[in-house]
């Protein structure tokens, strides 16, 4: 494959380590490290590359190779908390980390190793937030956590039968199929549960760790503000848990939640003209739903200027009218050309004003009725 | 740190009589006549004019810009007529599309009347410079931020100015008015609080003629004109042309690209019986395809966009939504979308199914028939994201099971009473900004926790009070509270008194079987142990409140450690006797706050049972015996409870026998006259 050929690049996400086992005198080699330098770069996802200090010999590429493992498969140590409640535990793979440049600031954050539960939701509430890495939480013996990590592997029989927090946590989470919510760093959340393989056959407890900030999941509101439901007055899960506080609505609805009127399609346009004709056709039961529309498509015209729209429409209800069957009632004329005659004058073009039904004997029983 | 030029933008509408000339494209909107007969002539096709379709074009870039960044994607929009006029400013509360449209309302259309020789487009222009040397508020909030480290915010913005150029010479002049004005306005602002000079600004002329007139090629990509300033010219024909291309332009200034849902069942309007299927396009951040399109593995995926976007499509299928969605997806991001067409019916079909709580898988057509499930579309309290579901393989494939590890064979985990523990420990939102909430709500979310975990053995086997709960209760519920009134300090030290009774009767304690990992299974080991225990958990909150001072004060003086001397006997009985009085006096006052149909009642009530009722706690240990025990002296059996109570019942039903109630010493005498008559019978 080329140096620089798009296509050669991998269909996921990968990081390239190169280490060289070529003395650093060797002339070939700057040319080499340059040219592993370009492949990396091109992947985009990182990596480095290394050479043996000094001479090429057993003891400089086996401080190497230890090198390269100490920075990037060392294990990650850490206590997770509960209140009181604490645990060692190893958290796989290594978090990395956070650094990245957004709008208005650059932020640059590390995992703490102190992995500190704020407290829980239902798994339903949290409703599949994204995250940015995952990593397995396994529970260690209260003590090797600080100790030779060598020595805990033949340990690990009597280990068993230590009670250990994560466990219990896992299991809990995974009967109530419910989520821990944890702080991972300064402004930095993520969430602790039960994930089992696909065949589901063994289960773990996994950390999702979320992108950083307090309103990385506005359905969930800010982090901070995430209050023991016990300080509300009446309970936000309800009596008899049959509610539930989440998702935080957003403040301004978006516009296909408005009802938003838009013409720069005829579609949009010929759509909101036939339901206020579906109305004028069925009057004068259908009254409020006519005058309804009528001034909604008065006001949209008015937004966009489009003044010429108001005749056109007053035309087509002159037109209706005249169209009228000879069974109609008589309060469909009146109000078809009292509609249409009030399009034509200059109080149409106030928004002010809105255009109302004229008053008939059966419009005021209709509005008696209302 | 980038700084984009994307956070600020002005519209620069022109407002001249000339924008009230013609779009010259026809509109048929008289088209539902066809069921009617042939007698219909269908009404002339309106027309809008060039002032219209710019309106419509400026508002549907922001249609899109506000719902898919509702934070930091600010537009202002300027009427350029005889003078300039804001219809909005930058404050949150007016970036939102129904605020521009009353405002254009207000505004109304270009008048008739105005002078065309008084109006210029360089008005607007130089208003929309002013403007971007606002600060917003999130800029004032990031210069306040900056301070501390000595970096400066950079101020960017871009105009898009709608209007009819004439020549290159027009562009020419307009773009040396703004940089005139840039530089004015960038003195002008040095030093003050709410303005900041404009480090970078983009000009973006939309030339717009009517459909069908001749094109004057002044078209022009985006070129520098200083460091200060670039331009670029696009030319466009009136009509629906211009907001293609204005649409076209958000999508390039937001990194906007489009998704079609394809394969969306829906049911048909007329005939509600059938379905048909139909495709729906989406906006949304470039982002969500970020992966694919980057590798360049997109083959079969795009088409040209079918609601004619300038640009291409990736396509993905609908799949049937199944009842297990709201299980935890691999979701790696979640990005807002809105429909490119809001108002057409699968649109809105589709935004009502994912508002109504419900969401969908979308699949990548992949070429052999596999499939991958990519995408997903939900909605969170009231916006719907489109969330990236992670397809590549993981090093997390084939973990070892937790049980494999550390604590992993231990079988008594307090499981159940844990999942009540999180429970009692869900958080909720704190919404209401009116009422403060000190300190902050997820300090308090953590004090909670501290609280509560302060004794919590993990295993039922650590524990010997946590398994006994239904003889404590409710003391460790109420004593990890951080106040406790009055009732509930009483309910703790009946608690208390309680077990102290188990103990003078020498009842055994409920040791779990999964058997204690403590030593000791004698008796008094056992409770001695709980004993400990209980001083533990009421000790560890003592510090909370005076009132629970008052509930170890209880204990201590029940219990005291050194030994059952005879003081102490003493003392306890002294503190049992006052609790007894305690409960007396209550009992009177709740007595004379009822009213005289309950004090009947209660009085019933009370004459049904025997005076002295029975601890409620004993009733467990108790049931199982049903042979009726002696009263007065020892509790109650349930039996008896039962018996006394059917007696009771019954003896309301019955009437007493006439011959008794005449007689003295409750016992009838039968035939009484029996005697006397047989000597005086005559024979």
């Amino acid at each position: 494959m080329g140096i620089g050929d798009k296509d050669a690049s991998f269909q996921f996400p990968c990081t390239i380590h190169v280490l060289c086992l070529a003395s650093p005198q060797d002339p070939t080699i700057q040319a080499s490290v340059s040219m592993y330098k370009k492949i990396i770069d091109i992947y985009g996802h990182g990596g480095e590359v290394c050479i043996p200090e000094s001479t090429l010999s057993l003891d400089s590429t086996q401080k190497m190779f230890c090198q390269f493992f100490e920075e990037h498969c060392s294990p990650f140590h850490g206590v997770l908390e509960c209140g009181h409640l604490e645990c060692n535990i190893h958290i796989f793979p290594k978090p990395q980390v956070y650094s990245k440049s957004h709008d208005f600031e650059d932020v640059e954050l590390e995992v703490c190793h102190n992995i500190k539960i704020v407290g829980f939701l239902d798994t339903s509430d949290v409703a599949s937030p994204p995250f940015i890495s995952r990593h397995l939480v396994f529970p260690l013996p209260p003590q090797t956590a600080n100790t030779d990590a060598g020595a805990s592997d033949e340990a690990i029989g009597d280990t068993g039968k230590i009670p250990s927090f994560t466990v219990l946590l896992h299991g809990s989470l995974k009967v109530e199929n419910m989520v821990a919510i944890c702080q991972v760093g300064s402004e930095w959340y993520g969430m602790l549960y039960s994930w089992a393989d696909p065949h589901k056959k063994k289960s773990n407890l996994m950390l999702s760790i979320f992108e950083p900030g307090v309103k990385s999941l506005p359905w969930l509101g800010k982090f901070t503000h995430l209050a023991p439901h016990q300080i509300f007055t009446a309970s936000p899960y309800g009596e008899d848990d049959n509610k539930t506080p989440f998702p935080v609505k957003i403040t301004e609805k978006r516009s296909y939640s408005l009802n938003h009127v838009g013409w720069i399609k005829p579609a949009g346009l010929q759509a909101d003209i036939q339901k206020v004709l579906r109305h004028a056709r069925k009057l004068p039961e259908k009254m409020p739903h006519f005058y309804k529309e009528l001034n909604r498509v008065r006001k949209a015209a008015l937004s966009y200027g489009f003044t010429e729209l108001l005749d056109a429409l007053s035309a087509m209800l002159d037109r209706e009218c005249r169209l009228l069957p000879g069974s109609a009632h008589p309060d469909a004329a009146l109000q078809l050309s009292h509609a249409a005659n009030a399009l034509r004058t200059e109080m149409a073009r106030d928004i002010t004003q809105t255009i109302t039904p004229m008053s008939t004997k059966y419009s005021s029983i209709i509005n008696e009725a209302r | 740190m980038a700084y984009p030029v994307s956070h600020k933008t002005v519209f620069v509408l022109d407002h001249g009589p000339a924008m009230m000339a013609s779009s010259k494209e026809n509109i048929d909107f008289d088209v539902f006549n066809k069921s009617r007969g042939p007698g219909i002539i269908p009404l002339a096709p309106v027309t809008k004019s060039l002032w219209t379709c710019n309106a419509e074009a400026a508002v549907e870039y922001c249609r899109i810009v506000y719902d898919l960044f509702p934070d930091d994607k600010l537009v202002q929009f300027v009427a350029s007529d005889t003078s300039a006029t804001s219809l909005n400013s930058w404050q949150h509360k007016q970036q939102n599309v129904q605020k521009l449209l009353d405002c254009l309302v207000v505004l109304g259309p270009p008048g008739h009347k105005t002078d065309p020789s008084d109006c210029s487009i360089v008005h607007g222009l130089t208003h929309a410079v002013e403007v971007l040397c606002e600060l917003t508020e999130k800029q004032q909030d990031v210069r306040l931020a900056l301070e501390e480290t000595e970096t400066t915010l950079q101020n960017k913005g871009r105009i898009i100015c709608m209007t009819s150029l004439k020549s290159d010479r027009h562009v020419q002049s307009l773009q040396e008015a703004v940089q005139e004005a840039i530089i004015q306005h960038n003195q002008l602002s040095a030093n003050a609080d709410s303005f900041m000079p404009l480090n970078y600004c983009e000009l973006v002329f939309v030339h717009v003629r009517p459909v069908g007139r001749k094109s004057d090629s002044i078209s022009s990509p985006k070129k520098s004109v200083s460091p200060l300033l670039s331009v670029e010219v696009h030319v466009t024909d009136s009509g629906r042309s211009v907001a293609t291309k204005v649409v076209g332009l958000a999508q390039r200034h937001y990194e906007l690209f489009s998704t079609t849902v394809t394969g969306i069942p829906m049911k048909e309007e007329q005939n509600s019986g059938s379905s048909a299927n139909y495709d729906v396009e989406l906006l949304h951040s470039r982002d969500v395809h970020l992966e694919a399109l980057n590798s360049g593995n997109t083959e079969g995926l795009l088409i040209q966009s079918k609601e004619g976007l300038p640009s291409q499509s990736l396509t993905l299928k609908w799949c049937t939504p199944k009842s297990n969605i709201m299980e935890l997806q691999n979701c790696v991001g979640a990005y807002r979308v809105t429909p490119v067409d809001v108002n057409s019916r699968p649109s809105a079909c589709l935004t009502n199914f994912l508002l109504s709580g419900r969401a969908v898988m979308l699949e990548q057509p992949r070429k052999g028939g596999t499939r991958l499930i990519s995408h997903m579309l939900a909605s969170h309290g009231g916006e719907i994201l489109i969330h990236i579901l992670s397809s590549t393989r993981s090093v997390l494939e084939d973990p070892p099971s937790i049980s494999e590890g550390c604590g992993g064979r231990i079988t008594d985990y307090r499981i159940h009473d844990f999942g009540e523990f999180m429970k009692e420990n869900r958080l909720a939102p704190w919404t209401d900004q009116n009422i403060a909430c000190d300190p902050l709500p997820l300090q308090r979310s953590e004090n909670h926790l501290e609280r509560m975990t302060r004794v919590w053995p993990i295993a039922i086997g650590d524990t010997m009070i946590f398994n006994m709960l239904s003889h404590l209760d409710p003391l460790p519920s109420l004593i990890v509270k951080d106040k406790l009134d009055d009732d509930e300090v009483l309910e703790c030290k009946k608690a208390i008194y309680h077990v102290v009774g188990m103990e003078s009767r020498n009842e055994p304690l409920p040791v779990p079987n999964a058997g204690l990992r403590t030593k000791g299974s004698k008796r008094e080991e056992q409770y001695r142990q709980m004993w400990t225990e209980l001083e533990t958990l009421i000790k560890v909150h003592v510090s909370n409140s005076p009132q629970h001072q008052k509930v170890l004060d209880c204990f201590t003086d029940c219990h005291k450690t050194d030994g059952g001397n005879t003081s102490t006997i003493k003392q306890r009985d002294e503190a049992i006797m006052e609790l007894e009085t305690d409960l007396a006096v209550k009992e009177l006052d709740t007595y004379q706050k009822l009213t005289e149909r309950e004090k009947f009642d209660f009085n019933k009530g009370n004459s049904l049972s025997q005076p002295q009722s029975p601890p409620v706690k004993k009733i467990k240990t108790e049931s199982f015996m049903f042979k009726p025990v002696p009263s007065s002296s020892s509790p109650q059996s349930l039996h008896t409870m039962w018996t006394n109570r059917l007696k009771a019942v019954h003896a309301m039903r019955h009437v007493e026998f006439a011959g008794r109630q005449e007689s003295n010493d409750n016992t009838a005498e039968l035939y009484p006259k029996l005697n006397e008559t047989k000597s005086e019978v005559p024979l």
